[in-house]
């Protein structure tokens, strides 16, 4: 099957009881079992089941097997949330005394839990430029064992060079992990470029309504686990062989930490994947669009939408994503109390903390997202005072133009 | 034609696929397995163009949990 028919089909065949078509949402706890010693099969792992919905449920499995098709990987794990995913899978791999290196440009929640929260457990971070690869190499220690990045960094929307960064965590022997939630599947397949775990917060594009928080955690099959660094998933490979990344996420640490998703939220996010080809690309193309009506504005400062011929990451954005940038954009506005004035003039686009919904989203990133880090920290990530963040929607483009246009006037 | 199935000498039809295999070995959950083949997980957009020669070992792994935690 295509992607574009996977997004529709795939992870369903059918309940085998009614004909439903469309995947049941298994809103159940546990699940029973036959007999006593059914039950302690599925227990030791000599036969398919169901136990407990915080370790597996059949609407997610769905999810899941969606998900994994998509990504062209081997296998998923559908969580609670994008920073349950990261959290599951970081905490997967690492110990205290071990090291990430990771991109500059990454969403603030992930910079939080690699700077504050993982720091307490005794696992430090690098955090590097992606625009030169050789940063990468430089920041690599002994005690490295994972590199992260995002496919479009955000709010500085910088694409990494992901083949050449696969490379050299390769040569290291540790496991490049990729979040994809701003390219999603449709514009990006990590695993072709060397990734070797993808990560999600399906609550923006895949969701596609804002409707639910979800994530997922995707082993692209490229990082072979027999042979890696990591000893515990290593031993677990003579068993179960290259799934044994997932089986340990699975059968101990996703299961300990408890971020399973709500078999409800599953099914919107099944229910999100169905459209989210068709929706993709209307997100880039209303983007590029917008970026090409705010960069003739003679009031707007700047523009950043990687796609725009004149951004510094467009050839990339050409050789990984096929030319599409994506339904993100920044750009600046005068000031804090221009864009404040902006916000609030706005008709159509909501103010708020998300993105990738239906709808055009803006927030003032300085004063919100970013809040907790001091100026300089901001100036760090990419953050100014004078930025605007857009989630470009799928609306008549000419609507959003005029609220735009209607808005900036008011603003300066 | 004979294949190893879950480390079991296994007489199938030959010529199957990894997909027919599945239906012709009455696999549980057909859509939750994963399978191993000669070491190797296969990704699900192989299963149907997988045709499976003699002396084949072939895994079927669950990937749903059990072992210990669950209440």
């Amino acid at each position: 099957m295509k992607p574009d028919t996977i997004a529709v089909h795939g992870g369903f065949t059918g309940d085998g009881v009614s004909g439903a078509a469309a995947v049941p949402v298994y809103q159940t706890v546990s699940y029973a079992h036959k007999t006593a010693q059914e039950l302690a099969d599925v227990f030791a792992g000599k036969t398919p089941g169901y136990i407990y919905t915080r370790i597996a449920n059949p609407t997610t499995t769905a999810l899941e097997v969606r998900l994994a098709e998509l990504e062209d990987g081997i296998a998923c794990i559908a969580t609670s949330s994008g920073m349950a995913a990261v959290t599951s899978a970081v905490m997967g791999l690492l110990r205290a005394g071990d090291r990430i290196v990771a991109a500059t440009g990454i969403f603030g929640g992930t910079v939080s839990l690699f700077e504050t929260t993982l720091k307490r457990f005794g696992i430090e971070t690098t955090f590097v430029d992606v625009a030169d690869t050789r940063n990468f190499q430089e920041a690599l220690t002994e005690k490295t064992k994972l590199v992260f990045v995002e496919t479009i960094g955000n709010p500085r929307m910088d694409v990494p060079d992901i083949p050449a960064i696969a490379e050299l965590a390769h040569k290291a022997n540790i496991p490049l992990v990729v979040d994809n939630t701003v390219t999603t599947p449709v514009l990006f397949r990590p695993s072709r470029f060397g990734a070797d775990i993808v990560v999600h917060s399906t609550s923006k594009f895949i969701n596609g309504h804002g409707t639910a928080i979800g994530g997922a955690i995707i082993d692209t099959g490229n990082y072979d686990w027999r042979k890696g660094a990591f000893d515990d998933i290593r031993q677990l490979s003579g068993r179960v062989g290259q799934l044994a990344f997932l089986v340990h996420l699975r059968n101990l640490i996703y299961r300990d930490l408890g971020g399973c998703p709500a078999p409800m939220n599953s099914f919107l996010m099944l229910q999100g994947l169905e459209s989210l080809p068709v929706r993709m690309l209307r997100h880039c193309e209303n983007a590029r669009r917008l970026a090409q009506f705010l960069q003739a504005h003679p009031k707007v400062s700047w523009v950043n939408y990687p796609a725009l011929a004149d951004n510094r990451f467009h050839a990339r954005v050409s050789e990984l994503f096929a030319g599409y940038g994506g339904g993100l954009l920044t750009f600046g506005l005068g000031g804090r109390r221009e864009v404040f004035k902006f916000i609030d003039s706005l008709r159509l686009a909501k103010n708020m903390a998300n993105l990738g919904d239906a709808k055009t989203l803006v927030i003032h990133p300085a004063s919100t997202i970013f809040h907790e880090f001091s100026a300089d920290e901001q100036r760090g990530m990419g953050v100014t005072e004078e930025m605007v963040r857009v989630s470009v929607g799928i609306e008549d483009f000419e609507d959003i133009r005029a609220d735009f246009e209607r808005a900036i006037d008011k603003s300066l | 034609m004979n294949i190893v199935v879950n480390g079991q000498e296994t007489n199938i039809t030959d010529g199957l696929t990894i997909s027919e295999l599945l239906v012709e070995e009455n696999v549980k959950m057909p859509q939750m397995v994963s399978v191993e083949l000669n070491g190797q997980i296969l990704k699900r957009s192989e299963f149907d163009q997988t045709v499976l020669k003699d002396d084949d070992k072939v895994e079927f792994l669950y990937f749903m949990g059990g072992g210990n935690g669950a209440d």
